[in-house]
């Protein structure tokens, strides 16, 4: 019964999550005309509601930048294939988004993750549908 | 072309666009002062942060911890109160039904932080942001 009433309730949600097509939380922080790509270490992951932060370090020569990238909540993760022991700590990956509004990295860069490629090429969506980011490719929801 | 100038110039200095004002500096404060703490005292009390010295859970380690917890639970469901209460209500269907979806997960989070199950708590704070994102795609101000 408790179990029902849950599906009936997550239901009631995605529907009418899905009643509108525009949210305005992405725009709010991030650029939609500052995408990056940016390859490094995953030096922590945040495993955290409401949403997941993978921080990866990226070199460019003797300069070091961490960059904190925002990701789904965890349970959407988990549905695109990605778990807290998928991101491990020194896995060099490749991650595609779009920078924060305040672009001056202090301390940190920041950004809103759309997918993660792994070393064996597996690509994986990291975001959120339905936020307002841009319609990319990323999100296999939007094709 | 007159009249209408000056219908506009009266409606913005009605007491309907104070009013409006009013409505959404009261919306803004539940939000940032009761919804947005107290939900955060949910997400907080549940995931992992993972670095290469190992893997760290973010459970409350006191009963204190856990106090924190089940106050943040209890706002939530009260605060779907509020939001119901006719001078705040947008209208009867959606924002009900938001509302009614909030008192759930706050009452769910509550028996969960009562349990002291953590796991479900994790769950519970993902369905949260759930609520809070449908109702916000609908309503928020921008």
């Amino acid at each position: 019964m408790k179990n029902l009433r849950n599906f009936v309730l997550l239901s009631l949600i995605f529907l009418l999550s899905h009643l509108v097509h525009s949210h305005h939380a992405f725009t709010a922080e991030f650029d939609a005309n500052a995408p990056i790509n940016i390859t490094g270490k995953v030096v922590k992951v945040e495993w955290i509601n409401p949403h997941a932060w993978v921080h990866v370090e990226v070199e460019q020569g003797a300069k070091r930048t961490i960059w904190m990238v925002e990701g789904g909540t965890p349970n959407t993760l988990i549905r695109n294939g990605l778990t807290k022991n998928s991101i491990k700590p020194g896995t060099v990956i490749n991650v595609r988004g779009y920078q924060s509004k305040g672009k001056l990295c202090l301390p940190r860069c920041i950004a809103n993750g759309r997918d993660i490629t792994f070393p064996d090429g597996r690509k994986v969506f990291m975001g959120s549908s339905g936020t307002g980011a841009p319609r990319d490719g990323s999100d296999p929801k939007e094709r | 072309m007159k009249n209408l100038l000056l219908i506009s110039f009266a409606l913005t200095l009605s007491p309907f666009s104070a009013a409006n004002e009013d409505e959404h500096s009261d919306m803004h404060d539940l939000m940032a002062h009761l919804l947005t703490p107290a939900s955060e005292a949910i997400w907080e009390s549940s995931g992992y942060v993972i670095t290469e010295e190992g893997e760290f859970s973010l459970e409350p380690t006191s009963e204190e911890e856990w106090q924190r917890v089940l106050y943040g639970a209890k706002v939530i469901t009260e605060s779907a109160y509020l939001l119901n209460i006719p001078s705040r209500a947008k209208d009867r269907k959606e924002w009900i039904i938001f509302s009614n979806l909030l008192k759930d997960v706050g009452e769910k989070a509550f028996e969960a932080a009562e349990e002291k199950n953590v796991e479900s708590l994790f769950e519970i704070g993902a369905e949260l942001y759930q609520v809070c994102v449908a109702c916000h795609q609908v309503y928020m101000i921008k």
